[in-house]
């Protein structure tokens, strides 16, 4: 059994040092020697980060980014099971917390907020011109528990339970008819005009399907994203340089122009 | 020349490949087995989404596969034993569910009974409301999965020789009672067959589901919906349950397997 193992030896050691001479070359191969950089970013982001990828590879013509959107809590996993990424960029900082907690990440910040707001289609079937007109829909949609956008809306439906009263809640819980698992879902079931109405962050209401009915301040939860670098990164110095990028005049410009909140 | 058979070049190739593919389909199921601790296990059993979920998965997908059998017996039928080119072109319309995917089948469905839908103000006026309801769950099942059943029921009532069927007739037998005397047994093995692909294409039924239907527990949200709810926040929470769906797929379909023995077994102690 021994000498078995003993004879695997060099095999394995010629196998694994192959494998790393073959992943070094292809590091260094590639067309013009570009930097890749990996960026995992929440589903909300889709739009904005494709935007901030096309300026940030014009501003930076050796650097090549791709990015992967999904649910926070998917790519999370996805990167606790050892994906090989550069930047995670959260809906919900529970997420960075973890991978920080787990040595994934060394640290993160915020770069841009978000808030919630009420869609209804633009025939506005349930007549809703006011936060407090939600309980007139009958069929309403909203995140699922399990994911950000559902989790602040029981932060505003808890809100508005004590300016509002109990019987809003209770009335607009009964007539929730599906709890989506992406703010995507939820906004899908009112541009097809199948529900009367949904809350959703107010980066996702830009659609000429839709008709935007603000949450008073007082109600509404502070979204925030943030972003950080992961450990395992073999590009950490170029990572650094995309996240100040995001947090630059022109990031933050582009993060505005899609209906984010950023700092002046 | 046994001998020589099995260690032959293209025999070992050919049972390369097949356990390749074999490894392929049962090492991820035995991973997810090997990721769940007894705890883990326990805890996903008592969770408050696990029985309404697995009760509505079951209680849906057996009404989705009864009216499938129902529906799509007479459909099967018609379209194995007419010739004309018009009914090859409805078997090709039947399979191609098979092909759309289900996340789009769930928008066709949206398009087809929503509010906004073809059916929609038909509907209104009945007072009807299809969408996000436990009857739209059932819908989408069967869109999807019945083309499975469809598909192998008409490929075994084909292989039914129809002088078996002359032979009844001219014995006296109406056409009613031809069918249900010879050609649904001679069938039975193909039917049952299409039965277990529909239900376990049902039972696993989640794109057009999360479409059409929603997902509010105990009233639209299938096992499947809260395997994709678990998976938002708690993996191995996601890992359970898909474990206990695994379960309760092969439990069903092993007894579904076994139906025709049992039936046979039955009506043979009967005098």
């Amino acid at each position: 059994m021994q000498s078995i193992i003993l004879r695997a030896i060099p095999l394995v050691s010629t196998f694994i040092a192959s494998l790393l001479a073959a992943s070094c070359i292809q590091e260094q191969g590639g067309d013009g020697a570009k930097t890749s950089l990996v960026i995992y970013a929440a589903s909300s982001l889709t739009e904005t980060f494709r935007s901030i990828e096309n300026a940030f590879e014009e501003a930076n013509p050796e650097m090549d980014v791709s990015m992967t959107f999904a649910g926070s809590q998917v790519l999370r996993f996805q990167i606790e099971q050892g994906a090989q990424v550069d930047i995670f960029a959260s809906a919900n900082q529970d997420h960075t917390e973890a991978l920080i907690s787990g040595g994934h990440m060394s640290g993160s910040q915020f770069f841009a907020s978000n808030e919630l707001v009420v869609i209804v289609p633009t025939a506005n079937p349930a007549d809703i011109q006011h936060f407090r007109d939600l309980e007139k829909a009958s069929l309403i949609v909203t995140g699922s528990n399990n994911v950000p956008v559902g989790i602040y809306t029981l932060q505003v439906l808890e809100r508005a339970r004590q300016h509002l009263g109990e019987d809003f809640v209770t009335a607009v819980q009964a007539q929730t008819v599906s709890l989506e698992n992406n703010v995507r879902l939820v906004r899908a079931k009112v541009e097809m005009g199948e529900a009367d109405a949904a809350i959703v962050y107010r980066t996702e209401a830009s659609s000429h399907k839709l008709k935007v009915v603000a949450i008073p301040e007082k109600l509404n939860a502070q979204v925030r994203y943030p972003i950080g670098v992961l450990t395992r990164s073999a590009h950490t110095p170029q990572a650094v340089q995309f996240i100040n990028y995001v947090l630059s005049a022109d990031g933050r410009q582009i993060l505005h122009s899609h209906g984010f909140l950023v700092s002046e | 020349m046994n001998q020589r058979s099995r260690f032959s070049p293209i025999s070992t190739l050919a049972g390369l490949l097949g356990a390749t593919l074999l490894g392929l389909l049962t090492v991820p199921l035995i991973a997810l087995i090997l990721s769940a601790s007894t705890e883990e296990v326990l805890a996903g059993l008592g969770h408050p989404m696990f029985l309404p979920a697995l009760l509505l998965s079951l209680k849906t997908t057996l009404v989705s596969l009864g009216l499938i059998i129902v529906m799509g017996t007479p459909l099967a039928w018609w379209i194995a034993s007419s010739q004309s080119r018009a009914t090859k072109m409805i078997s090709l319309l039947v399979e191609l569910p098979i092909v759309i995917p289900p996340a789009v089948l769930g928008v066709a469905l949206l398009q087809t009974f929503g509010r906004q839908g073809i059916l929609g103000p038909v509907l209104g006026n009945l007072g009807l409301a299809i969408p996000f309801t436990t009857e739209a769950v059932v819908i989408a099942q069967i869109v999807v999965s019945s083309p499975f059943f469809v598909q192998a029921a008409a490929s075994s009532f084909r292989k039914v020789d129809p002088d078996t069927l002359i032979v009844a007739r001219t014995l006296g037998s109406s056409s009613v009672a031809s069918f249900f005397r010879v050609a649904l047994p001679l069938s039975m093995p193909g039917l049952v067959t299409g039965a277990s692909l529909a239900w376990a294409r049902a039972l696993g039924e989640f794109g057009a589901t999360l479409l059409f239907a929603g997902n509010m527990p105990a009233e639209t949200q299938t096992m499947p919906l809260a395997i994709f709810s678990a998976l938002e926040s708690d993996v191995q929470l996601a890992v359970v349950f898909s474990l206990v769906l695994v379960a309760a797929g092969a439990a069903l379909l092993a007894g579904l397997q076994l139906l025709p023995f049992v039936t046979t077994a039955i009506k043979r102690t009967l005098p």
